[in-house]
């Protein structure tokens, strides 16, 4: 089976480089565009150089505490974010990653994040790891971190905790896990966890929380300055640098741009017609859907749900309860994360949605039903529903995969589209928002 | 040619017509309220010590078409939750007063969502499912259970005490013993029961009342005794994979020259399994029996266990092969696939792994599937 269009950690490094520089000459792009790809670039470096650099290389699924590992030493390697950057660098690697993990047995249905990693590892072009850290989510596809682990002989180790949430038992179990991650990561790296650098890792990791929370603020202006090359700005600061002097930096810049876009009046395009909240994933699988949808009918992507914090109503971030107890806040900060929202019943994600349909003046929806993502498959209807009833925002659904382009094809996305816009358009709720504006 | 069971075609009497059958129509008509549950991780006899009547929300032995349930969860989706969505859509679980559920899949926790939102019953709670097999999981899910047994006494506005429980557990126990006993005669060469038989017996235990259902294991199981009944195949089969309600598909093997002797769903050998502790205070020792006395399953993350458990198996009941029959999109047989046919391999044991949908009758190919792997088995021997 061939695996010449899989890409190594060697062959993503290289790639986004030249595209960083590439964006340096490329006009009409946010400022913040080359840090936003340097993010991304620097993401993939510090695990591509880890073991040179005496660090340890952790492979892990959504949910995870990454303070912790930041406070140890330990480079995480995202399994998601790696096949959404496998998507930026190249297209067809996905495809061919998930024709290799099929070949090993695995079904076609699980999700691709997952089938493109057993393709890598299979391949030996995953990230070298030397361990596999999952949480309970809302999807039951981290399984495969204990099974790819025992495959291939490396540890991994699994937090649980309870379906309901801030109950003191819940809390204090969730809180107790992260205690026994610690033993673990302690037992694989042979070093103790040093506190005091926790705590200090925590409290930038809060600020980190403060300016995503400050950014969506801004982006919730309209006409709405955040452009789609840096939508997933603050997704991949949170994701991939928490609790890191750097992830400050690079969104302190995305927030002075966007200040300053939004004092200017500066709008993602000059002809803003519709405001889109993507109420599942952002379509990773085409990294220039945003673009084009801006471009032909004035969409602008303004929200999605992977990047939502649970917030109050001051939409003020909220998880540093006590700053002496960073594992509590820690527990605190996952119950509120992005992500984690999903981790409840359809009505309550739907709830949280429907608020921030509110707050960012959404028009639209884009629901993208993943192929591989039973939580999605079961719960789209009733986002579609509530986000109507509460909100009256109406929704396409998009039957997709989230990293594999040749699972559905532009012109077919853009046939749905075509006539979804005039809907919303044509609807008098739309028109009485517009009007309001 | 053996003669029907009596005491099974009185269990097949009383749950008939599915799903609102004979028993929920008496036990309704008492006056009885009926508890839905779908998942092997909420406790039955808490909602039995309740005076209420637990009901496992499954299809049965006839294929559902699921265009409309469809419209609600997407067709990339397990179909027994497809399944009983539609059969709610139509009306087959309107006797319900509450439902309860765990965390244990994605898709039975949407299930749930569907209900709450479309279709909001008077009662309805969702417990924590462990995914490891521990002291803290157990302790986790104690505290979980204490919360909902509060909740559930709130919507009773009256709390039942743990002796109540204690007395549960026993009628539970009770129950779990006599389906071990038929578990334990099927090891014989030629086991009483079939398959399918078996499967329907494992059915009746979760719809109706446990009481009458253990009346009537016991007379089973005398039956059997004095009839000395026989099956006489020439191959032993043992299935895993995804719990599957429909007898016939079972049969449908069974019609082949080869007899399931055992399985490894929730639905079957799992719930004939282990003994709740009766020395143990009650709450923590049903805590203690659904996190550790069980078989471990494919929704723990660990499933070195039940690879293991599936090799036991396959020794004890002398297995000439397996089938491994798994629902489509189920995640969590998804990760399992590739190891359960590894496993399968080191010891030599012949498998068939076939993908289908719930519900639905084993068509042409997949007894062609299943014909040729009886050859492969005759041939082997």
């Amino acid at each position: 089976m061939s695996s010449d269009k899989m890409l190594s950690v060697e062959d993503i490094r290289g790639t986004l480089k030249k595209m960083k520089e590439g964006v340096k000459k490329q006009p009409g792009l946010m400022k913040s565009t080359y840090r936003y790809l340097d993010a991304v670039s620097g993401y993939v470096e510090r695990i591509a150089t880890a073991h040179d650099e005496g660090k340890w290389v952790a492979t892990h699924g959504t949910q995870q505490p990454l303070e912790i590992l930041e406070a140890m030493d330990v480079r995480g390697v995202f399994n998601e974010f790696w096949g959404v950057v496998s998507d930026i660098a190249r297209l067809e690697s996905v495809p061919e990653a998930m024709s290799v993990s099929a070949s090993l047995g695995t079904p076609g249905e699980v999700c691709s994040f997952f089938r493109n990693m057993d393709g890598l590892m299979h391949a030996g072009k995953w990230p070298k790891s030397d361990m596999f850290l999952y949480a309970a989510s809302c999807c039951d596809n981290v399984k495969s971190f204990h099974t790819l682990g025992r495959r291939y002989g490396i540890p991994s180790f699994g937090l649980d905790r309870s379906f309901t949430p801030y109950t003191t038992h819940a809390m204090e179990f969730w809180k107790n896990e992260y205690k026994r991650l610690i033993a673990f990561l302690e037992e694989q790296t042979g070093k103790k966890m040093d506190y005091d650098r926790l705590k200090e890792v925590v409290a930038k990791s809060y600020r980190l929380t403060e300016l995503h929370l400050e950014i969506d603020k801004l982006v919730a202006n309209v006409p709405c300055p955040l452009s789609p090359e840096c939508f997933s700005a603050t997704l991949v600061a949170i994701r991939c640098w928490p609790g890191t002097q750097y992830g400050i930096d690079f969104l302190t810049e995305v927030r002075d741009e966007l200040k300053e876009r939004v004092d200017k009046g500066i709008g993602a395009t000059k002809n803003e017609r519709f405001r889109v909240l993507w109420s599942s994933f952002t379509p990773f699988f085409d990294p220039t859907l945003m673009g084009f949808m801006q471009e032909k009918y004035g969409a602008v992507s303004v929200a999605d749900m992977l990047s939502t914090w649970r917030v109050d109503e001051n939409v003020e971030a909220n998880w540093m309860l006590d700053p002496d107890d960073p594992l509590g806040n820690l527990a605190y900060r996952t119950v509120l994360a992005p992500g984690n929202c999903q981790y409840s019943t359809g009505v309550d994600v739907a709830t949280v949605l429907a608020d921030k349909s509110r707050r960012f003046k959404v028009d639209a929806a884009i629901f993208q039903n993943n192929w591989g993502c039973k939580t999605g498959a079961g719960y789209g209807p009733v986002i579609k529903d509530e986000l109507m009833r509460q909100a009256k925002v109406p929704t396409l659904t998009l039957h997709t995969d989230i990293l594999d382009h040749t699972f559905i094809s532009r012109a077919d996305i853009e046939s749905q589209m075509d006539s979804f816009f005039e809907m919303v358009e044509s609807s008098e709720a739309y028109q009485e928002r517009r009007e309001v504006a | 040619m053996n003669a029907p069971l009596k005491a099974l075609n009185e269990m097949q009497r009383l749950t008939s017509p599915f799903p609102e059958s004979v028993a929920v129509k008496e036990w309704k008509a008492s006056g009885g309220q009926v508890i839905g549950w779908f998942n092997p991780y909420v406790p039955e006899e808490i909602i039995h010590a309740a005076g209420m009547l637990p009901f496992e929300v499954t299809g049965d032995n006839e294929p559902v078409q699921m265009q409309a349930a469809e419209a609600y969860i997407y067709s990339n989706s397990c179909s027994k939750i497809r399944t009983c969505w539609q059969l709610q859509l139509d009306g087959k679980y309107g006797f319900l007063d509450g439902l309860v559920s765990s965390s244990m899949c994605d898709q039975d926790k949407r299930l749930y969502s569907l209900f709450e939102y479309y279709n909001k019953l008077p009662y309805m709670d969702m417990v924590y499912a462990p995914r490891k097999r521990d002291e803290e999981a157990v302790q986790l899910y104690l505290s979980d259970l204490q919360d909902f047994r509060d909740r559930f006494s709130l919507y009773q506005w009256h709390r039942f005490s743990d002796a109540k429980i204690a007395k549960s557990i026993e009628v539970y126990n009770r129950g779990r013993e006599l389906m071990h006993e038929l578990y334990e005669l099927r090891k014989r060469d030629r086991p009483p029961v079939t398959g399918a038989e078996a499967l329907e017996v494992s059915k009746a235990a979760v719809r109706m009342p446990r009481e009458r259902f253990n009346e009537l294991m016991e007379q089973l199981l005398a039956e059997i005794q004095s009839t000395g009944r026989e099956i006489k195949k020439a191959k032993r089969l043992l299935v895993i994979g995804s719990d599957l309600h429909n007898a016939n598909q079972m049969a449908a093997l069974e019609s082949l020259d080869a007899v399931v002797v055992v399985d490894e769903m929730d639905i079957g050998i799992r719930r004939a399994w282990g003994q709740v502790d009766t020395q143990l205070p009650p709450m923590e020792a049903l805590a203690r029996y659904y996190v550790l006395g069980r078989p471990v399953d494919k929704h723990n993350w660990v499933s070195d266990g039940r690879l293991e458990f599936i090799g036991e198996l396959v020794e004890q009941y002398k297995v000439d092969g397996v089938v491994s029959q798994d629902v489509r999109f189920c995640t969590y047989n998804g990760w399992d696939k590739f190891d359960v046919k590894k496993q399968m391999q080191e010891r030599g044991i012949p498998l068939l792994q076939i993908d289908l949908e719930y519900g639905h009758p084993a068509g042409a190919q997949m007894k062609i599937r299943v014909e040729a792997f009886l050859e492969m088995l005759q041939s082997a021997a």
